[in-house]
């Protein structure tokens, strides 16, 4: 059994030392150079035949997926909803209607959001048939439908500049995530409520909310790069009595069967919830 | 300490104030007169004033079974050996004696000793120090390796918090949960395994200590030898035969046609005092229970074996006087009538110490005719006698007289006292040797032991001409190697001049051991490699101990009495004989042999050394798979990636499909090599050593977390992102607040369905580590033969784990995939091989690796590949 003798620090020092380079067998590290230079040499070509293997099978892999569509869809069966502008903190808006530096960011993003919804960024899309979906399965190249900024009406920001910030009917964009080849059932629509009643009026662009089928499906980046999906625009008329408080509103996708919005895990799945605060 | 108390006399009877008084034993104080008869216990060390007939029973203390006689007078110097003291805990067997205190309690020898076993330490076994060893490797490594990615991460801006996590998430990767299971559940298996071979295992981890042990030292009693006197030689007819002596004869094989024989049979059976108990005809021979002193068994025995009904033989030819066996006639003696009916005469027969038995003969029997025993046939005698005395055994001559019909009529009444019979001018017949012989097993299992490099130290009271035969018969001295004593004798020149390096046996005599300096014994145990320490005390099997520690060597010791207690307390490991074992000894050993066999000491150095070698397998298992838990989480500092696998996954690994092939790798049978490599080095053959740290670590673990990467990559892939739309996105991945994350094909994804794919990624991160660890385990089996030397399914517990582990993989992937909290979600039933072909390579990989290790041994292949 072996003498559990402390050793004085001086010597396990030297043994260290004598560890990191022992001069008489010229070992640095417990081995030689020619040592080290073997091993690492070892490690070299396993190394790179483990990358080449890692490669080799990534490539394969990557070999067996389309450019167009991804190989599996059923982890985003229904679309989720998002907002524009979106404020940094956790969806609330915060601004003052008399000062336009409180809203600048709001008015800035919605503004570069749209951008893309100009006229002229959509000379090659087309105008298709409302109410319908428009199925182009068997066409090679998918042709993207036109999507009116008139259709945003008041919050299109041609008339106001300002989306209705300065005037106390702020306007905030719902877009539906895109998921390719999703066709909503019915007549899907949007629509918001506020926690409390009285609180705030709310007005739709396109009228009702209604999301035009004829937008629907989508066929993925690559094949659909001009596709632009479909904005509810919701105008809320915040009543002047209700300024400085905390308005919250639910805005859901309702109206069609297939797209869900009652789901318990996912808060953002075919619905979403924002705060908005206005002061004077 | 309690089989010591157990040992404490209840009453003395002491002379205090010229009254005799029965006091507690613990009253009595120095100076006391006690007065002890045949049957009490000594009450404390003792001098005796007065004695007769008074013999004690020494046995608990020095081990020699015979009472001893005590008497007033100082014959010695050493108080042990002395007659006129008697010890603290001894019995007296028979007489009466008168003596003063001289000791009491903890000052008398048997208190000594028993101190000195209590004051012998504890110390660390060789495996306690090596997972100790181990756990600061780990630990080590882990916190390094959490310290570097904690600068790394607070380099790279992670905020602080965030970098404590990685740091603590490391850790955990890195911590073997599962190995403190398996440890013990392989030695309790183990145990329980030496259990059903006789070996009682008391401290589990002496287990191991066994398999490490570099030198035995020996009792030959009973451990070496079958602990019971045997018929070994016969000479008669100028000619020496030798019997069978091992446990279960039946029938002697030497030539019996002699006349000869037949009148040495007839005083074998006749001239013999001891009888079988009654009731016991069903049973063998050699384990019928014999009312008798050893040597008259042995020959009843051996006389039952050659000629059947002893009994029977002997009722016929009626003893009508008898002579028994006292050390001053040093003979016995018995007249029988014979059975032949026209035979009158009466036949006398003798047997005793062969010197004083020819001393009273005139004739010799060769091949059945008397002969005048002239000087060429006394010299042939003598020749004889030394041959078998010189093999150390025991030596009865035998000689027997028909006595003349016309002098002693079928009336004459023989007087035993007055001895109106001849005693002398007898015809000599033959002689017996006898001796302990060795058990059948034991050369077998000294020479495994040799193969396995450990030295086999014979340590024993025996006279050293006995235990130096038993020695050679055994094989821990070989037949080709000689001592100094030998060498003399070979070359005829006086012992001193004998260069002691060419001995490479020694007989060593307790006498010379008390004289020698530790120096003496450091070189005598380091110069030669077959040993036998003859008529030692029981304490110097401690000097004797404590020096073969001091050459390093992990010492077993294996020993039955009270006074072994401290060298079996003292050794690395204390094996105490179950059957001749005292309570004491087997409370100070660590492992208790049930049937006092030696070979069940080669058994348990066997599984020792298994212990070892499957607890580095299963160690290799358990390290592998922690740089496949490791690496996703370095990878996903680094480059930003999704998480590859969660903690809670990670301790599903470790402690679900992980646990049952680990203890598996308990249960693997020896490779072929376990018994003919030398013992391990306790100070350079580590459990952990680098090679298995760098092995696992470096090129499987590694293979590991490459399959593994592939399999995530595929999943995230094939659901919309391709590896180059992963790397960077942790930030935005992990934001609550984004809910319209694009994927590399223009779709968006909510927060929690990103979530839920990340879950996706655990769980086929963890599916895969499990399939690799699949291959892990069976390439683990081994760490030098091949597989299919092994045998593939010979290990059925290892198949057991396989099915356990990918059935807790399906448990938790199809079962519980959704139960969020867990973070396992159902996974397609293509992922499952996508780390097949890489779970195929690691088993590849390890084959060649093993084929080079075999094919060139001492390479450098085989020094760096070698775990």
């Amino acid at each position: 059994m072996s003498k559990e003798t402390k050793k004085p620090f001086r010597q396990s020092m030297t043994e260290w030392r004598q560890f990191i380079y022992n001069p008489n067998s010229g070992e640095f590290l417990g081995r030689t150079a020619k040592s080290w230079g073997l091993i690492l040499l070892f490690y070299l070509v396993f190394y790179g035949f483990l990358a080449a293997l890692f490669t080799f099978t990534m490539w394969v892999m990557l070999q067996t997926l389309s450019n167009d569509i991804p190989k599996y869809r059923d982890r985003i069966s229904s679309p989720g909803l998002m907002i524009s502008p979106k404020p940094d903190t956790a969806l609330e808006f915060y601004f003052n209607k008399s000062d336009a530096q409180s809203y600048a960011e709001y008015v800035a993003t919605l503004r570069k959001f749209l951008e893309s919804y100009d006229d002229s960024k959509q000379s090659q899309n087309i105008n298709c048939t409302p109410g319908r979906i428009f199925d182009q399965n068997d066409v090679a190249v998918k042709k993207a439908c036109r999507f009116n900024l008139s259709e945003l009406g008041q919050c299109s920001g041609k008339e106001d500049k300002t989306f209705g910030y300065s005037k106390g009917t702020p306007c905030v964009l719902v877009k539906v995530n895109r998921i390719i080849g999703l066709k909503p059932e019915g007549e899907p629509r949007i629509h918001c409520t506020p926690k409390e009643a009285g609180m705030v009026e709310i007005n739709y662009f396109p009228p009702e909310g209604l999301i035009d089928l004829m937008y629907f499906p989508y066929y993925g980046k690559s094949l659909h790069a001009h596709y632009l999906q479909p904005l509810v625009a919701v105008q809320l008329a915040i009543n002047s009595n209700s300024t400085k408080e905390e308005i919250a509103i639910e805005c859901k996708i309702l109206g069609s069967p297939n797209l869900k919005n009652e789901d318990d895990r996912d808060k953002f799945l075919g619905r979403i919830a924002f705060k908005v605060q206005m002061i004077e | 300490m309690a089989s010591f108390s157990k040992m404490i006399p209840q009453q003395a009877l002491v002379i205090r104030d010229g009254e005799k008084k029965e006091l507690p034993a613990d009253q009595l104080v120095v100076g006391d007169v006690v007065e002890i008869k045949g049957g009490d216990k000594i009450p404390a060390d003792i001098r005796l004033i007065f004695a007769q007939g008074c013999k004690v029973d020494n046995s608990s203390l020095t081990g020699e079974s015979e009472p001893q006689s005590r008497s007033c007078d100082f014959t010695h110097e050493n108080p042990l050996e002395t007659r006129n003291i008697a010890f603290y805990s001894t019995t007296c067997v028979e007489g009466t004696a008168t003596g003063i205190v001289i000791n009491t309690g903890d000052r008398t020898i048997i208190g000594r000793i028993a101190s000195l076993t209590s004051g012998v330490g504890n110390e660390k076994t060789p495996i306690a120090i090596e997972i100790e060893h181990f756990v600061y490797l780990v630990a080590g490594v882990a916190v390094s390796i959490g310290v570097l990615f904690f600068i790394i991460s607070v380099s790279m801006r992670y905020k602080i918090l965030d970098s404590i996590i990685f740091l603590i998430g490391i850790i955990v990767a890195n911590v073997p949960e599962g190995l403190l299971a398996t440890v013990t559940v392989s030695l309790s298996l183990t145990a329980k395994r030496m259990a059903k071979k006789n070996c009682l295992v008391k401290n589990l981890e002496a287990v191991e200590t066994l398999g490490s042990t570099s030198i035995i030292c020996s009792d030959k009693t009973g451990t070496l030898t079958q602990n019971r006197m045997t018929v070994a030689h016969l000479w008669f007819d100028n000619q020496i035969y030798s019997a069978d002596t091992s446990e279960d004869q039946t029938t002697q094989p030497f030539d019996q046609s002699s006349p000869s024989w037949t009148a040495l049979s007839k005083i074998v059976t006749l001239c013999n005092r001891a009888e079988f108990r009654p009731g016991q005809e069903n049973l063998p021979i050699m384990k019928r229970v014999v009312v008798g002193d050893a040597s008259e068994t042995a020959l009843l025995k051996f006389a039952e074996v050659i000629l059947g009904d002893v009994m029977n033989i002997r009722a016929q030819k009626k003893k009508v006087a008898e002579i028994p066996f006292n050390s001053t006639n040093k003979f016995q003696l018995s007249i029988h009538e014979t059975d032949d009916p026209n035979d009158k005469r009466f036949l006398l027969v003798m047997k005793g110490a062969p010197e004083r038995i020819l001393e009273r003969c005139s004739t010799i029997m060769i091949n059945g005719k008397e002969e005048p025993l002239d000087s060429e046939k006394a010299e042939a005698f003598q020749t004889a006698y030394m041959e078998l005395g010189g093999m150390g055994e025991r030596v009865l001559g035998f000689c027997h007289l028909y006595l003349p019909e016309n002098e002693f009529p079928d009336t004459y009444l023989f007087d035993t006292d007055s001895m109106n019979f001849p005693t002398s001018n007898l015809c000599f017949v033959g002689l017996l040797s006898m001796i302990d012989p060795p058990r059948s097993t034991v050369p077998d299992a000294v020479s495994k032991c040799r193969s396995a490099g450990i030295k086999v130290i014979m340590v024993t009271g025996d006279h050293p001409i006995t235990a130096k035969a038993i020695a050679k018969s055994v094989g821990i001295i070989s037949a080709t190697s000689e001592t100094v004593e030998d060498i003399a004798k070979r070359l005829n020149i006086p012992v001193e001049q004998v260069n002691r390096r060419e001995a490479t046996a020694a007989v060593v005599n307790g006498m010379e051991l008390k004289d020698m300096s530790s120096q003496q014994l450091d070189e005598i145990l380091c110069n030669h490699s077959e040993i036998v320490f003859a008529r030692t005390s029981p304490q110097q099997k401690l000097i004797i101990v404590e020096g073969c520690q001091r050459q390093g060597a992990v010492v077993a010791v294996t020993g039955d009495g009270v006074n072994d207690s401290p060298a079996l307390k003292k050794a690395d490991i204390g094996i105490a004989m179950g059957i001749a074992g005292s309570d004491a000894a087997k409370n100070a050993a660590d492992m208790v042999l049930l049937d006092d066999n030696f070979a069940s000491i080669v058994t348990g150095v066997e599984e020792g050394r298994l212990i070892f070698d499957n607890l580095k397998k299963t160690i290799a298992y358990t390290l592998t798979k922690n740089i496949a838990e490791l690496c996703p989480f370095l990878i996903y500092i680094i480059t930003s990636i999704p998480l590859p696998i969660g903690t809670i996954t990670i301790l599903f690994i470790d402690l679900g499909t992980d646990i049952i092939p680990s203890v598996a790798l308990a249960y693997e049978k020896a490779e072929s090599d376990i018994m003919n490599r030398r013992p391990r080095n306790k100070r350079k053959d580590r459990l952990v050593n680098e090679q298995l740290a760098v092995y696992s670590y470096l090129q499987i673990g590694i293979m590991q977390s490459v399959g593994a990467f592939v399999t995530y990559f595929t999943v995230y892939a094939e659901q919309g992102f391709l590896p180059s739309t992963l790397l960077g996105v942790r930030v935005n991945w992990e934001n609550n607040a984004i809910n319209d994350f694009e994927d590399s094909y223009g779709q968006e994804w909510t927060k929690y369905q990103r979530t839920y794919l990340q879950w996706t990624g655990y769980t086929a991160f963890f599916v895969s580590i499990t399939i690799q660890q699949v291959a892990d385990l069976i390439i683990r089996k081994t760490r030098r033969n091949s597989i299919f030397q092994q045998g593939l399914f010979r290990n059925k517990v290892v198949w057991v784990g396989i099915f356990s582990q990918i059935g807790i993989a399906l448990i938790l992937t199809y079962g519980l995939g959704h139960v969020t909290a867990l973070n396992f979600t159902p996974l397609r039933f293509q992922y499952w091989f996508v780390a097949v072909p890489f779970a195929i390579l690691i088993w590849v990989y390890d084959e060649v690796r093993k084929l080079f290790i075999r094919r060139y041994p001492g390479s450098w292949w085989d020094k760096n590949m070698y775990y």
